[in-house]
């Protein structure tokens, strides 16, 4: 009944040119210093059986991959040499992604990824290749069994049988993200370098009245040089993004929640709503001027991103104001965004700017004892610490209601996290003696994303207001 | 902060922290000892084998006199019906709450010191964090463990 299923042939061709990029790296060096020798039929000869080689192995993985859905659980052999089962449980799934890439698309196919909670810090089962339809069965089947089948199939071939709630990004909200997005960062820095008095930087002994003008004149083209290269970063990032997100969409079934983005990859994510451990909302020092925000959600399991964020976006841009709607519709569970919180206690605002200015005050120290002319660059750095010191201190707090607890604090960006009290995996309060002596304590929560957790903490907090915090999360009412 | 867990651990903890402390403590007593050595075949100020004597010796009164003690003073724990209570730290305190149904699995773990003492560590893991409770007599921290497991063996259908 249960029959091993292989991958589609097109599989070969993937398993071959991960191992050949994989083995391309340590053959490079040797196959030029071959060449170089003068050994080129050598060479040849030896490309060639590496590429037989690798061609026998790729068809041999692809030959030993199999994979078998059974009752309840995915069964999957593979290996040619080291022979491996999995079994992955239905109900320990986390999520499921169904992801094509350009040469997935031309020839119909897509590539299956499952999540568990597992701590293989690698996709727990990934199915190089199979046709469109059999990976969208895969995943139907997958699905938590309590699901009623004929919903979600039907609405998923037919998304724009719009009976659930669903919501697709715009091109200008898309391009807004692109460009608030990390490379506009360089941009204001170079714009703000630019309207400093550029002599500044240059030491007075470069001065001779033969040079200037040359100096000045390769200054100006240095200058512009980067001012366009910067540029061009910042309208590459605004492409990159609008091709990894476009077409983003979200909708919302009864027990899950349905992403597709991508241009040119194109991306399916279904995410078990049990699954969520806490939803985030973003704000970075670019975005929050202008009232734009982003939207994740926890996810044990999920990609990890460059910056080594293991969050699922829920949405990629939205104004702040229109968050409540957006989650009142998507997902109703965590639609309370409190505005009010409690702040922090005023007594730790020293704590606070001393956390972020010992570093530069000791660079000034080191500063004022071996380049005295250059004192200025700490003294900057100096006053940004405690500008972001005192926002820190601005931002953090936290607002409790019956079954949700909201934190709200910054590093750079501003977060708020939503997060109910079955999702905290530990709850811990601490204190030094200045803080007991001050009646302050530091409140830390640990909640479950891929394999180190999540672990928020709010330095600070009058020590009453985290007593109360701790009663809530403990069943010992004291 | 709350009130404190009421049970303390196992009180030979000290003496096994001691010991242990005075296995590290060997290594800046060997350095100096080279240190003594080097002054003496080269031409070499004993003034830095004698600052390296002194700082050794304090690191030593203090991580094997004073410490142990302050530790194991601070360290409490409270088995709950539904939640594990610890606290710990030294210079901070720190009080952690971990619901049963929250833990995943838990370990308990004896190493050749500890052996000496008839004592075990226990570990605590949930999805995100991970707890130890450094020092038990054996017989407490297998029963421990295995209380623990049976309370926190509830339908866990979310993680």
């Amino acid at each position: 009944m249960f029959e091993p299923k292989r991958l589609h042939p097109t599989a070969i061709l993937f398993f071959g040119i991960k191992t050949l990029r994989q083995s391309l790296v340590g053959l490079l060096p040797v196959i030029i210093l071959a060449l170089n020798d003068g050994f080129v039929l050598y060479t040849i000869l030896g490309i060639l059986f590496i590429l037989i080689v690798v061609v026998g192995q790729s068809f041999l993985s692809w030959y030993r991959f199999t994979y078998t859905l059974e009752e309840d659980q995915l069964l999957m052999e593979q290996g040619v040499l080291i022979r491996k089962k999995r079994t992955i449980s239905k109900h320990r799934i986390q999520s499921i992604d169904l992801t094509q890439t350009v040469v997935h698309r031309i020839f119909g196919l897509t590539k299956v990824q499952i999540e568990t909670a597992g701590s293989d810090s690698k996709t727990d089962a990934a199915l190089s290749s199979l046709t469109l339809e059999d990976g969208k069965w895969l995943h139907d089947q997958l699905k938590i069994k309590q699901e009623s089948e004929t919903s979600a199939i039907t609405s998923l071939e037919n998304s724009e049988q719009d009976s659930y709630p669903k919501r697709v990004i715009s091109l200008k909200s898309l391009i807004i993200a692109g460009s608030t997005s990390g490379s506009f960062g360089v941009l204001i820095s170079l714009v703000a370098l630019l309207t400093f008095d550029l002599d500044s930087f240059v030491p007075e002994s470069f001065y001779n009245k033969a040079t200037t003008w040359f100096i000045g004149l390769a200054m100006e083209m240095m200058v512009l040089l980067s001012l366009l290269s910067i540029l061009s970063v910042w309208i590459l990032g605004i492409f990159s993004t609008v091709i990894k997100y476009g077409n983003f969409s979200i909708t919302r079934y009864d027990r899950e929640l349905f992403i597709t983005r991508g241009l040119l990859e194109k991306k399916q994510t279904t995410i078990p709503l049990n699954r969520i451990q806490a939803v985030g909302i973003k704000e970075s020092l670019i975005r929050q001027p202008f009232g734009f925000a982003t939207l994740y959600v926890e996810i044990a399991g999920g990609e990890i991103n460059k910056n080594g964020d293991a969050q699922t976006l829920l949405f990629p841009m939205l104004k702040k104001q229109s968050i409540p709607t957006f989650l009142k519709e998507i997902l109703p569970e965590y639609q309370n965004v409190p505005n009010q919180f409690s702040p922090v206690s005023k007594r730790s605002l020293p704590y606070y700017l001393l956390k972020m200015i010992w570093l530069p005050m000791l660079a000034i120290i080191v500063g004022i004892i071996f380049v005295p002319n250059w004192i200025y660059i700490p003294g900057i750095a100096l006053v940004g610490a405690a500008l972001i010191g005192f926002s820190q201190y601005k931002t953090n707090g936290v607002h409790l209601s019956k079954e949700q607890l909201t934190i709200q604090f910054r590093l750079l960006t501003k977060e708020t996290v939503l997060l109910k009290q079955q999702r905290i995996q530990a709850f811990e309060q601490n204190q030094h003696l200045l803080y007991k002596w001050h009646r302050l304590a530091n409140m830390k929560l640990s909640v479950l994303n891929n394999f180190t957790g999540r672990h928020y903490t709010i330095p600070g907090l009058e020590m009453n207001l985290v007593n109360e915090l701790a009663n809530w999360f403990s069943y010992k009412k004291e | 902060m709350r009130l404190p867990p009421n049970k303390r651990i196992n009180e030979s903890a000290i003496k096994a922290w001691r010991l242990f402390a005075t296995l590290i403590a060997v290594i800046p007593l060997a350095v100096t000892v080279a240190l003594f050595i080097l002054a003496y075949y080269f031409d070499f100020s004993v003034w830095i084998g004698i600052v390296a004597l002194l700082i050794s010796l304090m690191e030593s009164i203090i991580t094997i006199i004073v410490i142990p003690r302050l530790r194991w003073n601070r360290w409490r724990y409270q088995i709950f019906d539904e939640e594990i209570y610890i606290q710990h730290g030294i210079l901070i305190v720190s009080q952690t709450l971990i619901p049963m149904i929250r833990v995943q699995h838990v370990d308990t773990k004896q190493g050749p010191i500890l052996k000496r003492y008839g004592l075990a560590s226990l570990t605590i893991y949930t999805a995100a964090t991970t707890h130890e409770i450094p020092a038990l007599s054996l017989e407490e921290a297998s029963e421990l463990r295995d209380l623990i497991s049976e309370r926190a063996r509830v339908e866990q259908d979310d993680v």
